[in-house]
């Protein structure tokens, strides 16, 4: 069995959880500074404060589906042993792993920001909630067509 | 369908039937109030008025506020939102309001929170003084030495780097006679050593220059220490009990406020509300003498039974009704049917029309339940929700309307969720191929679309969901073009695009061999009139060939905008697809800990329950927003624009209480 193959897909799958899942802590975070900023003043705002917090928080769920994926791929969930594959095949599977990475990472922050902002306009215009859900959502649609990406790439992937 | 007609009502009335004319009006719950035109003061009766219900709301709101954390409300706050509330009339509001003193509830708070305040600003610092004190354990002397010092001795304390700790002595060896070092370094943090000094006076003002020179940090002892360190730790200690019992007895005096005042609060709370929200909209009305004139607007369909509730109390007014006029900017109401009415919140999320538009709702409905049905896309997790607002219903009989519109939302989008998922087989994931095995032939019956095995086929599906939403959505452009008679607009802006589009998709079917060569060729011609369409709407204005040319060329270059507002929604895939997945995962994770020996299969159906609620939180929240920005983005971009007032009518405020129409009072 050729395990550069396997590396390097273990090597992808890891980094799709692991930097998506870096990217949603850190948006998260951001917006979740910002929320409780607002909610020290309006501690009902907390429903609606979460839920713009969590916005960033699907990249790194993405990545997980990403990981699963290709653990799945591999025969590496449920005990059936690694299926056979060369490095040619392994470095496929990394590559299909990079967009939910790297978009996810870099998205999540971004969309971090843009929730922390969208908290603060709730802050003074609850009414506007509905707005200030759309604007990060604009954000994700980046992290989701990367997921699509992701995907589509790991089916086409023959092992 | 559409925005509610609304009239615009003038209505005269004698002074002396004032309160009971702004009562019908309020009550009625229908009437907005209009900006009086003219820039005078509002009357002063009503203005004194809503000085003293803002007085009295402020109360309330301190109130509420400042007891919340010592009242345990016995009814849940998901039944306050949901349930019957005890029905007061106004008139018994009116008196419970003159019997109370709010001050006097006021005060009594106002006082506790000071001394509350003041106990906790004690607290903090006891507890400084009980880390220094600690530090300072290893000093033998009374603290007295530091803080007052004798004749001849002063004394300084801080804190010195442990790795400085060898050099600070050297510095003051040659101080060696006059002085006595105590270091401590057991001192919380390692790094640092506690260091205390003892000297002449005579020296005292240069070594107190170079210590801080030599990397000591200086500390300020709190002057009412006296005695030994350990004596003074021991007192501080019983000091912050004693501080600790007396919060614990304000706070007890709090919670027997809270009980005492709380209910009374919460039914004043929703008087004192209705009562300024009607003052400052009827500080609006004109005065004339003896008379008031109050505008408002109306719903055509209210007028008959509101005057009539008028004359009842007050025979001697004149109502007024007009058609709104070009100058005015009557508030839109959207009115649907009972499957529709639920999705005005969507609308109104966004922008409410603007008064004689549009109203977007019914066209949007239809999309956003197919779009959040395929983003969740689980039978299972349709179920789940399904019975969750079921329950809900069955438990809470009379919800009020807006908050009942938002779970019926959510309940008919659970409908397209079930049969999405039943057609895609998924239920909580794959649950049924991994442990219901069985019952798979069943489940595999109704499948028509299998997004894991045939991912292309699902994307092509959401793809054409996009064509036929965006294409809807010019063609609505056009006919509101038409209806406002700008025939050139909707021929070059949208008609023109709706031809080029579809006529490409359908050339681009016939070349896939979806459709006959003919359709093709009509597609083919299609395409041709509306690039022509386009490349002269553009050009139409501009001078020279030239300039008609590159600005035809330009405005066709907003095909790609087309592509890009077609390809974003492809998400409907990827929502739907993360769902599964992450649906499958979770039962793979449980599959895999059924097999810890002993409790696994208790492991197993935590796993699996919660991960599958946490699953249906996160991919509703998704299953909404994104649904949501193709309504708002791409949907919405190509024909609406809202910036309408939204209609709030005056009415009454029943948070906490039902107040019952005072109709039958009189």
């Amino acid at each position: 069995m050729d395990l550069l193959g396997i590396s390097l897909a273990l090597f992808g799958a890891a980094l799709a959880t692991a930097l998506a899942g870096i990217g949603s802590a850190i948006g998260i975070q951001v917006a979740g500074t910002s929320a409780a900023g607002v909610m020290t003043e309006d501690p009902d705002k907390f429903a609606s404060c979460l839920i713009l917090q969590a916005l960033p928080g699907t990249q790194g769920i993405y990545g997980l589906l990403i990981t699963f994926f290709v653990l799945n791929k591999l025969g590496l969930l449920g005990g059936g042993g690694a299926v056979a594959i060369n490095w040619n095949q392994g470095l496929q599977i990394f590559a299909a792993c990079m967009p939910v990475a790297l978009v996810g990472w870099i998205s999540a922050i971004h969309q971090g920001k843009t929730s922390a902002a969208s908290i603060q306009m709730i802050a003074k215009k609850p009414e506007a909630m509905g707005k200030a859900i759309i604007l990060p959502a604009m954000v994700e649609t980046y992290a989701v067509l990367a997921l699509l990406t992701s995907i589509l790439m790991l089916m086409g992937v023959q092992v | 369908m559409g925005v509610t007609k609304l009239k615009k009502a003038e209505l005269y009335y004698h002074k002396s039937v004032q309160e009971k004319v702004a009562e019908i009006l309020q009550a009625s719950g229908v009437c907005q109030l209009i900006e009086s035109s003219g820039q005078e003061a509002p009357p002063s009766e009503l203005e004194e008025r809503l000085a003293t219900s803002e007085e009295q709301l402020s109360h309330v709101r301190y109130l509420t506020r400042t007891l919340a954390g010592y009242y345990v409300d016995p009814v849940s706050s998901l039944d306050r939102v949901l349930g019957e509330k005890p029905i007061v009339s106004l008139s018994e509001l009116e008196a419970l309001a003159k019997q109370t003193d709010l001050s006097q509830a006021v005060d009594k708070v106002k006082e506790r929170e000071l001394s509350l305040n003041g106990l906790r600003m004690d607290m903090t610092q006891l507890r400084a003084d009980e880390v220094t004190l600690l530090a300072m354990q290893a000093f033998p002397y009374p603290l007295s030495i530091l803080t007052e010092g004798t004749q001849t001795v002063a004394g300084v304390s801080g804190t010195v780097k442990s790795d400085q700790l060898d050099s600070f002595k050297e510095t003051l060896e040659p101080y060696d006679r006059d002085i006595e070092l105590v270091v401590s370094q057991d001192f919380p943090k390692a790094s640092t050593a506690q260091v205390a000094i003892l000297y002449s006076r005579v020296i005292g003002p240069e070594l107190l220059e170079l210590l801080p020179r030599s990397g000591m940090t200086l500390m300020e002892l709190s002057p009412s220490f006296k005695r030994t360190a350990k004596e003074e730790l021991a007192r501080v200690l019983s000091v912050q009990k004693e501080t600790l019992t007396k919060e614990e007895q304000i706070a007890d005096e709090l919670r027997a406020i809270a009980d005492e005042w709380m209910p009374t609060v919460q039914k004043l709370s929703d008087y004192w509300i209705s009562l300024s929200n009607r003052y400052r909209a009827f500080c609006a009305s004109d005065e004339t003498g003896r008379t008031l004139r109050t505008l408002f607007w109306v719903p055509e369909e209210s007028v008959a039974s509101l005057q009539k509730e008028i004359e009842a109390v007050a025979p001697t007014t004149a109502l007024f009704l007009s058609d709104p006029g070009p100058d005015d900017s009557p508030p839109s109401r959207l009115e649907n049917g009972e499957l529709i009415r639920p999705f005005n919140i969507l609308t109104n999320l966004y922008s409410s029309p603007a008064y004689g538009q549009t109203d977007p709702t019914p066209l949007l409905a239809p999309f956003f339940f197919v779009f959040f049905g395929m983003s969740l896309g689980d039978a299972g997790y349709a179920l789940v929700v399904g019975g969750a607002i079921a329950l809900l219903f069955r438990k809470y009989r009379k919800i009020p309307a807006a908050v009942k519109d938002f779970i019926l939302l959510f309940a008919f989008c659970t409908v397209s969720t079930l049969i999405y998922g039943i057609i895609s087989g998924s239920f909580f994931g794959d649950f049924i191929d991994v442990f219901l095995k069985p019952l798979a032939p069943i489940k595999n019956l109704f499948v028509l679309v299998d997004p894991m095995k045939d991912p292309m086929q699902v994307l092509g599906i959401s793809l054409l969901l996009g064509i036929i939403h965006l294409m809807f959505g010019l063609l609505i452009a056009a006919y509101d073009n038409i209806r406002t008679q700008n025939y050139l607009d909707a021929l070059g802006d949208n008609i023109s695009w709706f031809l080029l589009i579809v006529g490409l998709c359908l050339f681009g079917a016939s070349v896939g061999g979806m459709v006959s060569e003919d359709v093709g060729l009509t597609g083919k011609i299609m395409s041709v009139i509306g690039t022509l369409l386009v490349f002269w709407y553009a050009g139409r204005e501009k001078k020279g060939i030239l300039s008609k040319i590159f600005s035809g060329l330009l405005a066709l270059y907003g095909v790609t905008g087309y592509l890009g507002d077609i390809l974003s929604y492809s998400r409907l895939l990827a929502l739907g697809f993360g769902s599964a997945v992450i649906g499958m995962i979770i039962n793979l994770l449980g599959g895999m800990s059924a097999s810890i020996p002993y409790v696994g299969w208790l492991v197993a159906v935590i796993v699996i329950a919660g991960g599958h609620l946490f699953s249906i939180l996160v991919n509703i929240l998704g299953a909404f927003v994104h649904p949501l920005r193709l309504q708002y983005v791409e949907f919405f971009g190509k024909f609406y624009s809202g910036g309408g007032t939204p209609y709030t009518p005056l009415s009454l405020s029943r948070e906490y209480v039902n107040i019952a129409q005072p109709a039958g009072e009189a």
